[in-house]
């Protein structure tokens, strides 16, 4: 985090050898060459291609005609588009707080270890490791209806995954109990970061009380990374489609579909290709319009 | 000058040589999505082939079952870069056969290795030949039937014997018309307090939908009229077979939300009397047997008849080829596809050790088959009974009528939704999903 207050203070000699380096394209094309090319071809290209697709009718292999704009005016009166946009918002709900906050507070615990902090730490980011496959099985019997072990420890008989009220919380806890081990990482990083002399100078003064010293040291000190962090998490977590995938596929009667999801059932599993690029282009908008916003609100610092 | 000449035409000779006389087989690429017991027999199937002659060397590579393989097939269709020769379901024909993704394979190619559309069985061949009427050209076939498979009943006999419902014929007693059959059950969970029947209901897509339709076909109920997708009977028969189902379980009769490998340990484990499941999971039996490792005897029979005529969900493997436009087959890779083929089909009793019924006349009544247990306890009894999804492209293997069956019908097997909710919801995503 600290790498981003140093990018204004360029020294004075970078900035010099930077402009010689513009000054000369013979040298800086093939320079940057293998990197263009490689951005063209696997981000520009497909992005291009989607944007085209979503104008028309094809199928699943991109074989199709020119409908015009008829793919939006459909997803507009799509029902089902709405309701899965419903479910993803329910999931960034579940998400985005909760999965900060937890991070932060492990993070407060790591920080105030004073032995085994560095194993405290790699145990917190150790399911983050885990690829998503494994944390869903692990979860899918530990949730078990039959003989899993929390409905045989609270004597419970539960479906997890396939009651309506719990699929959608149970798969946000899923998802919280995998990626927190990051915020835990950011955290410690952006705690450790600031000088234990505020904390020092805040109780001569006569602060009192962890609480106060939270309020007016940590809190704005720590906003730089618990902005950025809210900002990661809701991108991320507007893109659900693993976890959903492997655990409900979107069921009990559609209640955990998700727009991604249902993307993936338009365009794989119904071939229709072309309305599933408008979805996708739809969610693009999406998170590109609340990134802005939140950017802009929460004043991210680092970005 | 005669001299360096001939050591030079000797050269030749030597690098030359091995390759006239002997040409590097033939190579032949293979997709198919068969795991588990299934996977094993294929393997075997395609050594054997490949040990058989030197003209053709087979590579059969195993892709996920389901929509993600016909989602491969299309899409290397299109691409022009498939296989020379894949698996398929008779069910996804419909589907396959419209986006254009089979070759047919006619009646003489098939004589040219020694098969014809008569050598199999007819059933399977009517079947086939209305999805290319339908669909693509009349009178082809798009796929060589390799099996029918089929809903069978497994049965522990040691539980069934404790509960007294067990025949000197070493079958199950009591399993005719459903009041009868329902008692059985019920008998069978007071004397020996394990459950009833074990079926898989949770994650596996299929399993709830194979039982739900085993018994709508026996109600006589269908979801096709005319060659199109019809609902009608939904409300009706759908209902009161979606009933049946939902009342063994509320009586604790059937599991549900039980996970396929957890279904289908509860049987092997000794806890569950009957397992309603495919014939695939035939050889899991016979290996457990056979290594000493399964705690009783058991028996496979095939579905009773519970209510106005014998039925059960069935669906067929086929040998198919990808009907690739940009680079076609060779007339030699054909010769070489139809030669596998040929040899496949002759050699369906290794393929039957699956638990399948072969599709092949010679081998479905040649005596290897009639000798092999348990084949021999259902094969013939399955076979007479088979029903098959409707013809129509939502259908399918794997496909969206298993998801919006999970989704909207099995809830309603644990009371989270009412069975008319469950009904109308389910017609209204099949209807969805079929424009």
């Amino acid at each position: 985090m600290s790498h981003a207050v140093e990018i204004t203070d360029v020294p004075a000699d970078t900035r010099r050898s930077r402009k010689l380096r513009t000054g000369n394209p013979a040298v800086a094309i093939p320079l940057l060459a293998p990197f263009l090319v490689l951005f063209l071809a696997f981000i520009v290209y497909p992005t291009v291609r989607v944007i085209m697709l979503s104008f028309t009718d094809a199928d699943i292999a991109g074989v199709g005609g020119w409908i015009g704009a008829r793919n939006y005016a459909r997803i507009v009166r799509d029902k089902d588009f709405w309701l899965a946009l419903w479910h993803t918002v329910y999931f960034v709900l579940l998400t985005v707080v909760p999965n900060t906050l937890i991070g932060l507070l492990f993070a407060f615990l790591v920080v105030r270890m004073k032995r085994f902090r560095g194993l405290a730490q790699a145990l917190f980011f150790l399911s983050y490791v885990l690829p998503v496959s494994v944390v869903t099985q692990i979860w899918l019997w530990v949730l078990e209806k039959n003989y899993g072990i929390i409905n045989y420890i609270f004597t419970l008989n539960v479906s997890w995954f396939r009651t309506a009220v719990p699929a959608m919380p149970a798969t946000a806890f899923v998802t919280v109990w995998w990626t927190v081990g990051f915020n835990v990482l950011m955290f410690v990083a952006g705690l450790t970061a600031i000088p234990r002399e505020y904390y020092e100078a805040a109780s001569l003064d006569g602060a009192r009380g962890g609480f106060k010293l939270f309020r007016f040291i940590t809190w704005p000190l720590l906003w730089p990374v618990t902005s950025l962090v809210l900002v990661l998490q809701l991108i991320a977590q507007w893109q659900i489609f693993n976890q959903v995938y492997l655990l409900t596929f979107g069921g009990p009667f559609n209640r955990t579909r998700v727009v991604l999801l249902y993307m993936y059932q338009q365009a794989f599993n119904q071939q229709h290709g072309g309305y599933g690029a408008t979805i996708s282009m739809a969610l693009f908008l999406i998170i590109l319009v609340t990134s802005i916003v939140q950017i802009r609100v929460l004043r991210v610092r680092a970005l | 000058m005669r001299k360096p000449h001939s050591k030079v035409l000797i050269l030749c000779l030597v690098l030359a040589g091995p390759a006239v006389l002997s040409a590097a087989p033939l190579p032949i690429v293979s997709w198919d999505f068969l795991g588990g017991g299934d996977g094993v027999k294929w393997t075997q199937l395609v050594n054997d082939f490949n040990a058989s002659q030197s003209a053709y060397q087979v590579t059969s590579t195993t892709l996920p079952w389901g929509v993600e393989f016909y989602t491969r097939v299309h899409t290397g269709v299109v691409a022009g870069e498939t296989a020379d020769v894949m698996t398929y379901h008779l069910s996804h024909f419909p589907t396959g056969i419209k986006m254009g993704d089979l070759r047919p394979i006619s009646d003489a190619e098939l004589k040219s290795v020694g098969l014809s559309y008569k050598d199999f069985n007819p059933t399977l061949v009517a079947y086939s030949q209305a999805d290319s009427k339908a669909y693509g050209k009349d009178g082809v076939l798009y796929g060589v039937p390799l099996d029918t498979h089929t809903v069978v009943i497994y049965y522990n006999k040691d539980l069934l014997t404790k509960a007294g419902v067990l025949g000197m014929n070493g079958k199950p007693n009591g399993t005719a018309g459903i009041d009868t059959f329902t008692a059985t059950l019920k008998k069978i969970k007071d004397a020996t307090g394990a459950l009833p029947i074990t079926t898989s209901s949770g994650n596996d897509t299929g399993g709830p939908w194979r039982l739900w339709y085993t018994l709508f076909s026996q109600m006589g109920g269908t979801l096709v009229k005319n060659g199109k997708l019809d609902l009608s009977a939904m409300d009706t028969t759908g209902k009161k077979a979606l009933q049946t189902f939902h009342d063994w379980a509320s009586q604790g009769l059937i599991n549900t939300d039980t996970d396929y490998g957890a279904a289908v340990a509860l049987f092997t484990s000794g806890k569950a009397a009957f397992m309603i499941n495919g014939n695939w999971e035939v050889p899991t039996m016979v290996d457990l047997a056979k290594n000493g490792k399964l705690g009783f005897d058991y028996g496979v029979m095939a579905f009773p008849k519970l209510f106005d005529k014998g039925a059960s969900f069935a669906d067929s493997h086929e040998l198919a080829i990808p009907n690739n436009m940009k680079n076609p087959l060779s007339a030699e890779k054909l010769k070489g596809v139809l030669t596998f083929i040929a040899y496949v089909e002759k050699h369906a009793d290794v393929w039957a050790g699956g638990g399948h019924l072969p599709a092949y006349l010679p081998v479905l009544n040649g005596k290897e088959l009639a000798a092999m247990s348990p084949n021999n306890q259902y094969s013939v009894d399955a076979a007479k009974i088979v029903s098959f999804e409707p013809n129509t492209p939502v259908f399918g293997v794997g496909g969206t009528i298993y998801t919006a069956f999970t989704n909207f019908m099995t809830p309603a097997l644990t009371g989270q939704i009412s069975i008319d909710d469950a009904v109308s919801q389910f017609k209204n995503e099949v209807t969805k999903l079929s424009m």
